[in-house]
């Protein structure tokens, strides 16, 4: 018998929320009289798994698996080492830790660049920079003596927590484990049901409405037009179809990927697990900081914590920079250039990176030169309203870049 | 507040949601799209539209006429049927079904929504023997044209004969097809199954949710050509006459060629064929075959379908730019076997009314680009579809034969030329 199998990749229509739904309501029923029916879950996880890597994706099944057979050798190698009585805890080991766990990621990032047939196998599965985070993370509070044990099955859990695996947002480990390891109280899981139900209905109004109307209603239309108008016009083939495409795509990224966030959080409430929020009203940011308080939250902290501050401390202990100011810029520009490479090593992702840590420099010297003339400065809410548009254009530019039409208006490609 | 209440406050308003969607798609809504909507559906030959049954419909009750083809129908110069019929205030109105890979098998499935509509009336069919592949219907085409809302029609009005049970085999064979209800069914209707229950019931469910949101959205997205077609149609002069229109095809034609020396539009040699690309076609399809191939079967599905509502069917075959067809390899005496089987399963049948224009691809500015109609060859168009459309409507019968699903006709080389002059011998085979 021909059998096809079905597949079905997260969150990508609506028929997929009632699957979803219906396997998650003997967890519902569980949660509700105070009782986490772990091994359902796993069952109905690896299901759901199963289902974004099998027929077509296979290949990719197979990546996720050697990828975490090698990422627990290194987690729980490491974790032995740095836990076993009076650990040297070498740097040398522990960043060759973090080294090998980011490995596979780099390799990904860097094969997916090739010429097309150049690379004889699929590379990298759906979600492989999300896992990685959240390794390096557990690797990095290993060496700070946070985590002290870690039990394999719920780790797997975390790495494979199904509503998250695609695209974040990026949990921590020793929360999901607090979530995990208890049943809520009927009190408290009422409250999670409500917002998850809540966050449901808005990621469907984000994903499946404003976003499909911004990005496949919307955005050919002003691509087609600003390319036609950019081939007549020559030199930097700039038109106000250009504008239009900024502001639009940045509508289509901001409706399209908080929806997904919003499914993803939606559904882990719905399993009793507080996944963290990806946004909070980005587009009402004061400054360029702010903004990233408030934009892909979960990835901007992640970078904040274990690049930022990492690379801080690690610089003032060695006083490689003496200057505050100027070693807060030098980390800046770091966070910012590995964020860019780590979206794709092509120049306007790298370019869409030294653009934020310009802005986020210039918003610092602005920041001090404003505490110092306090006085003079006027602030009302006609300034605090400049600073939010001003803030808006500024963020929106650099989707401009980020989303690589100027790649393909001057170069032909994205 | 009691635990009862606070569930039915999260969850009563997803059941509201629920039931009112289940509403809204279930009900037998009905609506009438508006002259300007259909105008435009006509010509923007999008997928939508080729998929969707309302508009079609009815377009076909008011003097629209399919013309069934594929992407030269979208080379919409001054002398393009739609907007010759706009120009000269023609009866009937073009609707242009089809674009880039779509073949027979789609337009027979995109045929099963209209045969109340085009019975006893007439159709336009440009039948290219590019489609005549190897293959046959390109798997990924077929998965854009794919019309689910039309296959469970399909479905619904089955009876067992061979037409049918060779169509539901074709369908269920496309990759498009994975697992569920349709494709079970279509497996079913190809082994000459009866379907069950369930099926039925299923299929008619799913069919309303189909139709209401094809009456919802299918006005949604329409490309908007008519400026473009007002536009070209002013270039036209005001008196019909084959001399005057040859005459702006000609002054369109050598200013919009200068590029090249096939006689292929600027634009499309510029965007399409730039030097590396012409270098790796030079003599590439040489070995092309349009004489062996599933296509013919499937042809025969749609003249099974027009045979079954009587409609009145003129085929126009194009040629291909013959000196394109020269720098490519392309065998002239292969297509012209092609044409000649086309043709024989055609007139066999009772088709009669064929414009072979395949022998016309070296005439000047008869090609808009490789292999599509332009400027003069819209003319020639013209002078068959013009005499076509002045006939009444009527009721035409066919002698439809089962022959033309079997193996032996698709691999069949040799085929007798037929002699249109001899009508009585034509339906004798």
């Amino acid at each position: 018998m021909n059998f096809n199998f079905i597949n079905m990749q997260p969150y990508s229509n609506p028929q997929y929320f009632i699957y979803l739904l219906l396997a998650l309501v003997p967890i519902i029923v569980g949660l509700y009289y105070g009782k986490r029916l772990k091994t359902y879950e796993a069952i109905f996880s690896l299901l759901f798994l199963f289902l974004i890597f099998d027929g077509d994706h296979w290949q990719e099944g197979v990546n996720l698996i050697l990828y975490l057979v090698y990422e627990f050798i290194i987690t729980f190698a490491y974790l032995r080492y740095r836990t076993k009585k009076g650990s040297p805890n070498k740097s040398w080991i522990f960043n060759l830790a973090v080294i090998l766990a980011i490995l596979p990621l780099t390799a990904v990032k860097i094969l997916i660049q090739m010429p097309k047939g150049t690379v004889p196998f699929v590379v990298g599965f759906l979600g492989i920079s999300y896992i990685t985070f959240k390794n390096v993370q557990v690797i990095m509070e290993t060496r700070d003596g946070v985590i002290k044990e870690i039990d394999p099955g719920t780790y797997a859990r975390f790495l494979l927590f199904f509503p998250t695996i695609s695209s974040g947002p990026i949990d921590r480990y020793r929360r999901f484990k607090q979530d995990f390891d208890k049943a809520p109280s009927r009190e408290q899981y009422l409250d999670d049901l409500q917002m998850a139900v809540r966050y449901l209905f808005q990621g469907f109004l984000y994903k499946f409405i404003l976003g499909w109307f911004f990005g496949t209603y919307l955005l050919p239309k002003i691509s087609i037009a600003g390319l036609a108008t950019g081939n007549a016009v020559g030199g930097l083939k700039l038109s106000w179809w250009v504008v239009a495409y900024m502001y639009v795509y940045t509508m289509y990224l901001f409706f399209d990927f908080a929806g997904y966030s919003l499914f993803a959080v939606a559904i882990s409430y719905f399993m009793g697990i507080h996944t963290p929020m990806n946004f909070n009203k980005p587009f009402i940011s004061k400054n360029i900081k702010d903004f990233w308080n408030r934009w892909h939250m979960t990835l901007s902290f992640w970078f904040r914590d274990y690049i930022y501050m990492r690379f801080t401390f690690f610089a003032m202990k060695k006083k490689l920079i003496k200057n505050r100011i100027r070693l807060s810029q030098v980390s800046y520009l770091l966070l910012f250039l590995i964020m860019g490479f780590w979206h794709g090593l092509t120049w306007y992702y790298i370019v869409y990176g030294l653009y934020h840590a310009t802005a986020i420099i210039i918003n610092d010297y602005w920041l001090r030169f404003k505490r110092k003339h306090k006085d003079k400065i006027p602030s009302n809410r006609f300034t605090q309203w400049f600073a939010i548009f001003l803030t808006f254009q500024v963020v929106c530019l650099g989707m401009l870049i980020f989303s690589g039409y100027l790649s393909q208006l001057w170069f032909g490609w994205k | 507040m009691s635990n009862k209440r606070r569930l039915w406050q999260i969850f009563g308003p997803v059941l509201c949601a629920i039931i009112l969607l289940l509403v809204v798609f279930l009900l037998p809504w009905d609506r009438t799209f508006s002259k300007e909507d259909i105008f435009q559906a006509a010509n923007s030959q999008t997928v939508t539209v080729f998929k969707g049954v309302k508009m079609k419909q009815e377009a076909f009750d008011d003097h629209y006429v399919p013309f069934y083809g594929s992407s030269e129908l979208s080379r919409l110069d001054p002398l393009h049927p739609s907007v010759i019929a706009q120009k000269y205030h023609r009866n009937y109105h073009p609707f242009l079904l089809g674009g880039p890979g779509s073949q027979s098998l789609v337009h027979f499935i995109g045929m099963q929504g209209t045969s109340k509509e085009l019975k006893n009336k007439k159709a336009v069919v440009i039948i290219s023997p590019q489609w005549f592949t190897k293959q046959g219907q390109n798997p990924q085409a077929f998965e854009l044209y794919y019309s689910p809302l039309e296959t469970i029609m399909f479905l619904l009005s089955a009876k067992n004969n061979k037409a049918d049970r060779y169509a539901a085999m074709r369908i269920a064979s496309m990759p498009t097809m994975k697992s569920g209800v349709i494709k079970n069914s279509l497996k079913k209707v190809a082994k000459g199954q009866k379907l069950s229950k369930f099926d039925r019931v299923w299929l008619k469910g799913r069919l309303r949710m189909l139709e209401n949101e094809d009456k919802f959205f299918s006005a949604f997205q329409l490309r908007d050509r008519i400026q473009k077609i007002n536009k070209r149609a002013k270039l036209l002069p005001d008196k019909y006459s084959i001399k005057g229109l040859t005459a702006v095809a000609n002054q369109q034609a050598e200013r919009h060629t200068s590029s090249n020396r096939f006689g292929i539009d600027n634009n499309f040699f510029r965007s399409r064929l730039p030097r590396k690309e012409l270098w790796k076609l030079r003599g590439s399809q040489r070995k092309f075959d349009y004489v062996k191939s599933p296509e013919y079967s499937d042809f025969e599905l749609m003249l099974h379908q027009f045979a079954k509502q009587h409609t009145n069917v003129l085929f126009i075959i194009p040629p291909v730019n013959a000196k394109w067809a020269k720098y490519t390899g392309l065998s002239q005496m292969m297509y012209q076997k092609s044409v000649a089987k086309i043709k024989y399963q055609l007139a066999s049948q009772g088709f009669e009314n064929i414009a072979d224009l395949s022998k016309d691809g070296n005439r000047q500015y008869f090609m808009q680009d490789t292999i599509h109609l332009g400027w003069n060859g819209w003319v020639a168009v013209d002078k068959a579809v013009k005499p076509f459309m002045a006939e009444p409507n009527g009721r035409y019968s066919y002698a439809i034969s089962n022959y033309f699903y079997s193996k032996k006709w698709q691999d069949q080389t040799k085929v007798k030329q037929v002699d249109f002059a001899d009508k009585a011998n034509l339906k004798d085979k």
